[in-house]
């Protein structure tokens, strides 16, 4: 089987001939540049710095050989600008405050201030105040909120659809470009367009904007779930209005060199509970998010990747009934996520892509034997009968031991041999 | 007269301009601020983190309360001090060096003020000299440290070590929370407590300063 044949084997939820793997594809399935140098050393892989391939949150490139050395089946395609709204096309080489030289993209500066932070720009104009830092001693970026008093007797839909738009043709050359090339390499092509998430708070204080209008702090969008209401249907309605049609356009141009798309990664849940009752969510988000999904169901053979953080058990019935086809990261240490629940209750509707391995507590902390018997019992459990593609819960952080890593990574290959 | 019963609903259901109006109609009918915050404001801040505990109320609400709360609280402040009101002790509250995720930390410290606390909130990204510094300064009883990153929340432990150096651990008992920390972490630590969310905050809260 090929890579690509046996992640479409498992998302038909049939058995592959092993469970395929991804790390990398997306901004929510991938290792911490930090991670990625340390396995590229371990794996005696050519030494150069990593390239960043999403910077809010430092995740590093792997790169084919260490694609081939972990038996990766997915790769990505993500689009011509970053978060910031960079050109990710030009790169040039930084040192990390952590010491390590990569590479990223040229609007962007490492330098850190006297305190010991680092602040990246909006378009990287550095006349306008910045949109993100990275406090000393973190390892990826966070927003900076630029609210400006939310008056809402002029507040308007269009004041958070700024960053929303028609696809332009050389953004849309750049998406054929990019998956004809990761189409060509067999695996699955896993595509990140952009514009489709709705109110995902990563995306909420608009990194991206020099300026931004509308409810951009994350305290006040989360206030206006319950108290904007009409305010949030108009916003998600025309924003899904313009994700349909750049789809049409992408479909028509790409067709099925693309495999699964990455359109959502709303956090529906906390640690140990829900941002709102699955009545909410019916309400608010399903029309929009069924929508989008019957329009990509109806017109295209992509697949659609959800992602959702926490406890979301309530919730999930509600992505099921929307058309989401795939779960991301199905954080099972959150309340109730338990696996075996998770397969048996929603496993023939849903793919679980994630879930392989706990990254709260196993994966950083953990022997590497803790590791091992968790990933097998993880494989057994959610492999079943397809369905599932092996992924850690979210991101390799930096400072995960790279003994754990690896351990992670041998229990992997001695599946392959099962 | 200021009807207190809707200053509560108010706050439970998160209206804020409500929750002003009847505050500051109490403050004219001089009403007593200790009456006020203890009667009606705290029991709102209760109900609505019952609420939450019980799943029938979310983040958004919790917020939407907390706001109202410290709208209504900000105009009984100024009178608490001549009316000789007492806080229930006083609590220094930041996310630790790092770390800059603060609405959780936040509606800890909302709950926290509401139920009649002194709250000194720092902020995220809190080194811990800037942690040590406001416990000498504000003569804190309670130090409440938050994490949301596996990568941060080893942090925690440095704020102890540094409380130890400074010789004001004995001084002060340290609370933690956030998502990957944990009872266990807590003990391993040598943190006095952990909290699962805002409301257990509070219980934890008022069991360490009596004890």
């Amino acid at each position: 089987m090929t890579s690509r044949e046996r992640v479409k084997t498992a998302l038909n939820h049939q058995s592959p001939d092993r469970i395929p793997i991804d790390f990398g594809s997306t901004s929510v399935t991938g290792i911490h540049c930090k991670v990625v140098e340390s396995l590229r050393d371990y794996y005696g892989l050519e030494k150069h710095p990593v390239r960043i391939i999403e910077p809010f949150q430092m995740l590093g490139e792997v790169e084919a050989d260490l694609q081939e050395a972990l038996g990766i089946d997915c790769v990505s395609v993500f689009g011509p600008r970053n978060m910031f709204d960079i050109d990710e096309s030009q790169l040039h080489q930084q040192r990390t405050p952590w010491g390590q030289e990569v590479m990223i993209a040229s609007g962007i500066d490492l330098t850190p201030d006297k305190e010991g932070d680092v602040y990246i720009y909006a378009k990287g104009d550095r006349t306008f105040p910045p949109s993100a830092v990275m406090p000393s001693n973190c390892y990826f970026i966070d927003a900076v909120e630029r609210q400006h008093f939310v008056d809402d007797d002029q507040l308007k839909a269009e004041d958070n659809l700024e960053e929303y738009g028609s696809l332009s043709d050389e953004d849309l050359q750049h998406f054929v470009q990019a998956s004809q090339k990761a189409a060509g390499t067999g695996k699955a092509v896993i595509a990140s367009f952009g514009g489709t998430a709705l109110g995902d708070v990563a995306f909420i204080p608009g990194m991206g904007l020099k300026d931004p209008k509308g409810v951009r702090n994350v305290s006040e969008w989360y206030m206006s779930t319950v108290m904007r209401k009409e305010f949030v249907h108009e916003l998600f309605d025309k924003q899904t209005e313009i994700a349909i049609q750049n789809y049409s356009r992408l479909w028509q141009a790409i067709g099925n060199n693309v495999d699964v798309v990455f359109t959502c990664g709303t956090d529906f849940g906390t640690q140990n509970s829900q941002f709102c009752s699955l009545d909410t969510y019916r309400e608010l988000w399903l029309p929009y998010h069924k929508r989008l999904n019957d329009w990509i169901h109806q017109h295209t053979t992509w697949k659609v990747f959800k992602h959702t953080c926490g406890a979301v058990v309530p919730i999930i019935p509600g992505l099921i009934e929307a058309g989401f086809d795939i779960l991301n990261p199905v954080q099972i240490n959150a309340k109730d996520m338990d696996s075996t629940f998770l397969k048996k209750e929603f496993g023939k509707d849903l793919t679980f892509w994630g879930g392989g391995i706990d990254t709260q507590r196993i994966l950083p902390d953990g022997t590497p034997e803790e590791i091992r018997s968790h990933v097998l019992k993880q494989c057994e459990i959610l492999g079943r009968d397809g369905g599932f593609i092996f992924n850690a819960v979210h991101n390799i952080q930096a400072n995960v031991p790279i003994e754990n890593v690896v351990a992670l990574m041998n229990t992997l290959n001695e599946l392959k041999t099962l | 007269m200021a009807d207190l019963q809707e200053l509560y609903k108010a706050i439970v259901e998160g209206n804020l301009n409500v929750a002003k109006s009847i505050t500051q109609e109490a403050m004219e009918e001089q009403i007593e601020p200790q009456v006020i915050i203890n009667e009606h404001m705290s029991k709102a801040m209760q109900e609505i983190g019952k609420r939450f505990e019980e799943g029938k109320a979310f983040v958004p609400e919790l917020l939407m309360s907390a706001r109202a709360m410290k709208g209504a609280l900000d105009i009984v402040k100024p009178h608490m001090a001549q009316s000789g009101t007492t806080s229930l002790g006083t609590v220094v509250i930041g996310t630790v060096k790092g770390d800059l995720h603060d609405i959780g930390k936040n509606l800890v410290a909302s709950m926290l003020e509401g139920c009649g606390f002194k709250v000194v909130n720092l902020g995220s990204d809190i080194s811990s000299d800037k942690f040590v510094a406001a416990v000498k300064e504000h003569h804190a009883q309670i130090v409440c440290l938050s994490a949301l990153l596996t990568t941060t929340m080893h942090y925690m432990q440095k704020v102890i070590q540094a409380l130890e150096e400074e010789g004001i651990r004995q001084q002060v008992k340290v609370m933690i929370g956030g998502a990957p920390v944990s009872e266990a972490f807590a003990h391993q630590i040598g943190a006095d407590g952990y909290s699962e969310n805002a409301n257990a905050a509070v219980t934890l809260a008022r069991t360490l300063v009596s004890a």
